[in-house]
């Protein structure tokens, strides 16, 4: 009987294969709520909300547009309600929202979806086309949306330019069929993922990630549930100079994936944008600080139990003819970490997220990527052996920083140095990762040069973060024009006797008042 | 185009970055998300992905934009949406600092 027991438990998987904690979808409070005016044409079928769907984000700026355009007052318990229920029965599945995450992950400085020129000009002149990317209607719905930018922002034929060309006929005849066909209502992966049971986050997990400006850091992490819908987690994490990065969160998952916390971690109040795998075995994104969603960090996750595994190595290059200390992360590792010919470890250490070792890296180690195994895992492309730094670009190669002051804070700029070796058969080479950098801004051009940016914009610190100048008329530059300028930015990483240094464009431009969870 | 000559600065570059093939560089610059790529210039950044061109200084012209929500993903339209944004604070140049965000952070 024990072994019957012990093989269904076996023939379950994992723990984390049960049922995560949400509520049932229960219509009552988008009842009480929104069929005023969205009528339950059949039960649980409200008109309009019933035929779209979108992420939490989404919704969110949905209920703030109820609220501002058409004095919908939800309290946060109604609001709550109202938001569950419309991410459970009209959410997007992990695979439809992929490919635009990077706008619910709030990442600064990357370059939008790319959806064709039409699409392009009608939708993503003034938002991001991930905003649409990460919605799904039926054409007759994408329609009545155009209708609705009309009445509420007339002035679009300027946008348009309605002059010079027949917009409304292809806002209406052309492009809802296009986004329909692109994104619409109705899709294999959301009948498949709504249907199904999703797993739930609470165990034990290793952490690592990388936060721009700051560095790698790793850990663990302990989820358990809060109430009947929630979670909380605790955080036992490092940077890679030994502070401590720990903290704690309350989250909801939505959609069965869509983790949304309210973090504590360090010093800093975050917001934590992470979706869960889909057979729960990995938590990514990213976190951002509160009010500063340009400040933040990736955030990996893996189970604590499970079979052995590397996940990463940190750092992930290896200088030839040097000691580098690393943190290998990962599960089941064992006491002895190989990482191939002409490197050895020494001083191994069990951490609980993996293993600490001292990286003897020979001078005449062969450059290029190293597979790394340990405790019988490997992972093919952990770590990086180089003997010298080829190139070193800076990114984001053209980054936005805005003044701020009064109301609006500003947005800070922040750039990395990262180190690039060439390589046979890779003609973009192999990325060696952030690497330590010395910063300086100078003029991106003569005008800038002409007009003194350098010395009205901000300041550059030396961990490659620009930090804005004040907002507002400055009656020092010419018509008392605002700190904005373009200027260049570089950084320089020493790789021995020599500097390498590479260049980026940051904009540093005036400030914006709309500024809602999705651009 | 042919029958058009530049008779400023701006129209000079934009002339020149056209004859150069910089034109596809310029698009992709400016598709930076969450910055507009309305009208030349836009909001954050000119036709060349800088700012040399923009209206300066900002608030010179910023209730010329709210008003008829001219760039209304980044400046609050005042014409039906946030029509009491800018409500006690006549002077941008004199108020900008008591002018708010429209979507507080949670």
């Amino acid at each position: 009987m024990k072994h019957l027991l012990l093989r269904c438990l076996v023939l379950l998987g994992p723990a984390f294969a049960l049922p995560a904690l949400a509520a049932p979808p229960d219509p009552s409070a988008v009842r009480a709520h929104c069929s005023g005016c969205h009528r339950e044409s059949s039960p649980g079928h409200f008109d309009r909300i019933s035929d779209m769907r979108k992420t939490p984000e989404g919704w969110e700026m949905t209920l703030f547009r109820m609220h501002q355009v058409h004095g919908v007052v939800l309290d946060d318990d109604a609001r709550t309600q109202v938001l569950r229920y419309l991410t459970s029965v009209g959410g997007l599945a992990p695979a439809e929202a992929a490919p635009a995450r990077f706008a619910l992950e709030r990442r600064p400085n990357v370059q939008d979806l790319s959806l064709g020129d039409e699409m392009g000009v009608m939708c993503g002149r003034c938002h991001s086309l991930a905003r649409a990317a990460l919605q799904r209607r039926d054409a007759p719905e994408w329609l009545k949306l155009a209708h609705t930018h009309v009445g509420q922002w007339p002035t679009l034929e300027y946008q348009q330019s309605g002059r010079d060309r027949f917009w409304w006929e292809s806002a209406t005849k052309e492009l809802p069929a296009k986004l329909a066909a692109l994104y619409p209502l109705d899709t294999p992966a959301w009948r498949k993922w709504s249907a199904g049971t999703h797993a739930s986050p609470v165990g034990r997990w290793l952490v690592w990630g990388h936060a721009p400006g700051r560095g790698d850091y790793h850990g663990t992490a302990v989820i358990a549930a809060r109430g009947t819908d929630g979670y909380s987690a605790t955080y036992t994490l490092t940077y890679a100079d030994g502070t401590a990065l720990n903290g704690t969160s309350k989250s909801v998952v939505y959609t069965g994936y869509e983790w949304r916390g309210s973090a504590t971690l360090g010093q800093d109040d975050v917001r934590e944008v992470y979706a869960l795998s889909e057979d729960g075995a990995r938590l990514s994104g990213r976190w951002f600080v509160n009010g500063h969603a340009e400040v933040g960090g990736d955030w990996h996750a893996a189970r604590a139990e499970g079979a052995p595994a590397v996940f990463a190595v940190l750092p992930r290059a290896l200088r030839a003819g040097a000691a580098t200390e690393v943190v290998v992360v990962g599960r089941g590792l064992g006491t002895s970490p190989a990482f191939g010919a002409g490197v050895t470890a020494s001083a191994v250490k069990a951490l609980p997220d993996g293993l600490h070792a001292t990286l003897a890296v020979a001078a005449d180690a062969a450059p290029g990527v190293r597979p790394v195994t340990a405790g019988g895992a490997r992972n093919a492309d952990a770590a990086v052996v180089y003997a010298k730094i080829d190139r070193v670009v800076i990114e984001p190669q053209y980054g936005i920083a805005r003044v701020g002051g009064g109301k609006v804070a500003p947005v800070i700029g922040q750039f990395e140095a990262v180190g690039y070796i060439d390589a046979a058969g890779k003609p973009g080479g192999i990325a060696l990762g952030p690497l330590p950098a010395s910063w300086s801004v100078a003029p991106h051009d003569e005008q800038a040069k002409a007009a003194e940016d350098v010395k009205f914009t901000g300041t550059m610190d030396a961990s490659g973060k620009f930090l804005p100048a004040v907002a507002g008329p400055d009656p020092q530059r010419p018509f008392s024009g605002n700190n904005v300028g373009d200027l260049a930015v570089i950084g320089t990483v020493k790789d021995g006797d020599r500097s390498v240094s590479g260049k980026a464009h940051l904009v540093v431009t005036v400030q914006r008042w709309n500024t809602p969870p999705i651009y | 185009m042919s029958g058009l000559k530049p008779v400023n600065e701006k129209a000079r570059l934009l002339e020149k970055a056209a004859a150069e093939g910089h034109v596809e560089e310029v698009t992709a610059m400016e598709s930076v998300a969450g910055c507009a790529t309305t009208f030349d210039p836009g909001w954050e950044v000119d036709p060349f992905g800088g700012v040399a061109s923009l209206c300066q200084p900002m608030e010179a012209d910023l209730y010329g934009c709210s008003d008829p929500c001219w760039w209304p993903a980044q400046v609050p339209d005042t014409l039906n949406t946030y029509p009491a944004w800018d409500a006690g604070k006549p002077s941008a140049q004199n108020d900008w600092r008591e002018l708010d965000a429209v979507f507080p952070e949670k």
